[in-house]
């Protein structure tokens, strides 16, 4: 079947025209019709649709489709709940996903694992679906808006009678006055009221705030800006979430870079009662988590087993929460704690247990340390070092786990009055170590002449607190806020305005005046009354309305 | 028009194939640094041994391997090490070796532990956790059983008698 998409004004239409590009003529179907017309995208064509689509259009013209986007859109809407029943795995700081949802909820957790819902948001299907929401989102602004750019870019300012009368808002009259005075008395009207006018003798369009036409268009561009840049993600550096354990006074590479963090002291700082409103008296509220860190980049040993590595300090930072420290795209946030004390050293004398006198002290590192010692005339060697002291099914010292838990050390000990090739002797820096174990009972071949142990609290020192750090690394963050940014400037010019179009014509002296716009039409109806009011014709605006949908 | 709308057309469509094939490429072959299971390659490490040397997984290559993960404080695994001893012995002329990786335990605690023993085969010492975390280890011991394509052939978990490593490692010779 051939289409005759030629208007009877003469001008050549695309397939698929609603209403004549040129003098706005009802074509198709709506020919015959009396209701009011459909103005939408001002009843151009869709640009893709041709009488004969080969594959590629065809592909084009499903993604052209609106309802497609919309059903699009609804099935991303639901796959996404999946995503929100159980935690998803990139919420986890440790451990082993595959540990956590059976064991904790289920065969219902096991399934939601298997089906790969614990990665819903990083699953091939819903990354497909946005790819294909993006791709409709070009595809149907781009259809649209060129069709409809030309469209408005040049108007006729004579339409056709039917398209006039056909409007929503319509008025019609016989006037006593010539159709070009008319005409012209209501373009200073028109002006006036701010819109454009363009007059042809006795045939009139007034116009205003077409940009709000444009709105839609730059809210997609917005969003596809914002896609793009939450896939650029992927692109390798770009973005990084990592959690590092720093105790305090230690230095510890980055994964991934070539950067190392210093923890050089943590504080945590709770409100006082005084401080407090009284009933939360006695609760533990804290006021200050800070990390007093250093960011150090590698350069040179980085990855070298052997030699330290050579680091050079870049920035340096009080971090705490809301303000992190933040060196070239790279942000290291507070996350969290751990201040229970552990011990770091102790400084025991070796004391002569008959006559109490003191040889003198040293200090012993839990982690590391050194193996002799001089202490007075006694020569010490540390043998053996047991980080969580127990007696094992054979009867031998052994350690229970690698953290000094109850940490116990074995020395050598030479000097007068001891054997030639040195005593052994067993030392529990903790004193509640030393009891559960009886040290003295141990050590009971020397327990009673020499003794190691710590006077005061002063030999002993705790190892501060450990900083967990979250860093951050968000390239694509920039576009995401341009994107954002664009598509809240295309809202807003959508929403806060509307395009107003007033179309007359005078024919053998009768006036036939319709108007459209994309929404207020109560606004749109005032407009049209007050100026006719102006030039001397009384009309209530709501006799202006000529049915039709709003 | 007809032609610069071809164009467009193709365009689009070429941008949305590369730029979409690599997003859903991407979570197609996602490698998130999943934990190596039998039949994945065995991670490379570079550790320092308990001789003083940098050992690479790489230097080993073509050789079958046991990749044992160990630490003093684990009585299973103290119980393992002269059951190597005795496979390395055994198989001191084939093309198999067994790595002994420490599980970051200090250097006095390591170093006073060797001293009990009379292991030659290599010990290697693990840092900050970082070899055992990549290896995805939970329990100790844990033993792994790679091929001489670098593949794994079996992991353990938990202590095994000297038939059971045996048996292992003459299947691991055969391939």
């Amino acid at each position: 079947m051939i289409h005759n998409t030629k208007c009877e004004c003469g001008h050549q239409n695309y397939v698929g025209t609603v209403l004549c590009e040129s003098c706005g003529k009802p074509l198709g179907e709506d020919m015959h019709s009396q209701e009011p017309l459909e103005m939408r995208y001002d009843g151009v064509a869709r640009r893709s649709q041709k009488s004969n689509p080969n594959w590629i259009d065809r592909i084009w013209n499903f993604f052209s489709s609106v309802k497609i986007a919309v059903y699009l859109i609804i099935i991303t809407l639901i796959g996404s709940i999946f995503g929100t029943i159980l935690p998803q795995e990139n919420t986890f700081i440790s451990g082993n996903p595959a540990d956590y949802y059976g064991p904790n909820h289920g065969w219902f957790g096991e399934v939601y694992y298997q089906l790969g819902f614990s990665r819903t948001y990083e699953s091939w299907w819903f990354i497909t679906l946005l790819v294909m929401i993006g791709t409709s989102l070009v595809i149907c602004s781009l259809d649209r808006v060129l069709p409809l750019y030309r469209a408005l870019k040049k108007q006729q300012i004579r339409k056709h009678l039917s398209f006039i009368t056909r409007q929503k808002v319509v008025y019609t009259r016989e006037l006593d006055v010539p159709g070009e005075t008319f005409a012209r008395e209501m373009e200073g009207q028109l002006k006036r009221r701010r819109f454009r006018v363009h007059r042809d003798g006795d045939a009139l369009l007034a116009e205003k705030n077409r940009f709000s036409r444009w709105g839609p268009y730059i809210n997609h561009i917005g969003l596809i800006i914002f896609l793009l840049a939450v896939l650029a993600r992927s692109i390798p550096g770009w973005y990084m979430d990592e959690y590092v354990t720093i105790p305090e006074g230690e230095t510890v590479p980055i994964e991934n870079t070539n950067y190392y963090l210093k923890n050089e002291q943590f504080t945590v700082e709770y409100y006082t009662d005084d401080e407090m409103p009284a009933e939360m008296a006695g609760q533990l509220r804290a006021k200050l988590y800070q990390t007093k860190a250093v960011l150090y980049e590698c350069t040179a040993n980085c990855h070298d087993l052997v030699e330290e590595p050579v680091l050079e300090e870049v920035k340096r930072h009080d971090i705490i929460v809301n303000s992190p420290l933040t060196y070239q795209g790279l942000h290291a946030y507070q996350f969290d704690f751990d201040d229970t004390p552990k011990l770091a050293a102790v400084e025991p004398s070796l004391i002569n247990k008959e006559t109490g006198e003191n040889y003198g002290s040293f200090d012993l590192r839990m982690i590391n340390p050194d193996l002799h010692y001089e202490v007075g005339p006694y020569e010490l060697e540390l043998r053996s070092q047991y980080m969580e002291f127990a007696i094992g099914e054979d009867g031998n010292p052994t350690s229970l786990s690698r953290d000094p838990n109850a940490p116990a050390f074995f020395f050598i000990i030479k000097g007068p009055g001891l054997a030639e090739e040195g005593e052994t002797y067993l030392y529990f820096p903790r004193q509640v170590d030393k009891q559960r174990f009886s040290q003295d009972q141990i050590n009971s071949h020397i327990s009673d002449r020499l003794e190691l142990s710590v006077g005061s609290m002063e030999g002993v020192t705790f190892a501060g607190a450990t900083t967990f750090l979250n860093i951050r690394v968000d390239t694509a963050m920039p576009y995401v806020w341009v994107g954002a940014g664009i598509s809240m400037l295309g809202l807003i010019m959508g929403f806060y305005w509307n395009h107003r179009r007033i179309w007359l014509r005078v024919d053998n002296g009768k006036l036939s005046l319709g108007a459209h716009t994309n929404k207020n039409w109560y606004g749109m109806r005032g407009d049209v009354a007050s100026a006719l009011k102006k030039v001397g014709i009384e009309v209530d605006p709501k006799s202006l309305d000529n049915g039709g949908k709003n | 028009m007809r032609n610069s709308r071809k164009k467009i057309q193709i365009v689009v469509l070429l941008g949305v194939l590369l730029i979409g094939g690599y997003a859903i490429g991407k979570t197609l072959f996602a490698d998130d640094n999943p934990i190596p299971r039998a039949g994945d390659r065995a991670p490379d490490f570079s550790l320092l041994g308990a001789d003083g040397e940098v050992h690479h997984l790489s230097d080993y290559k073509g050789k079958a391997l046991v990749i044992n993960f160990w630490g003093t404080f684990c009585p299973p695994c103290v119980k393992e090490m002269p059951e190597f001893q005795k496979q390395h012995e055994k198989w001191e002329d084939s093309e198999f070796e067994i790595l002994a990786i420490n599980l970051s335990e200090t250097d006095l605690v390591v170093s006073s532990f060797l001293r009990q023993f009379d292991l030659e085969y290599p010990i290697l010492r693990d840092q900050k956790r970082a070899t055992e975390r990549m290896y995805g280890l939970r329990s100790y011991p844990t033993t792994f059983f790679v091929k001489p394509d670098g593949k794994i052939m079996e992991v353990f978990v938990g202590g095994m008698t000297e038939e059971q490593i045996n048996e292992r490692v003459e299947r691991l010779l055969q391939t």
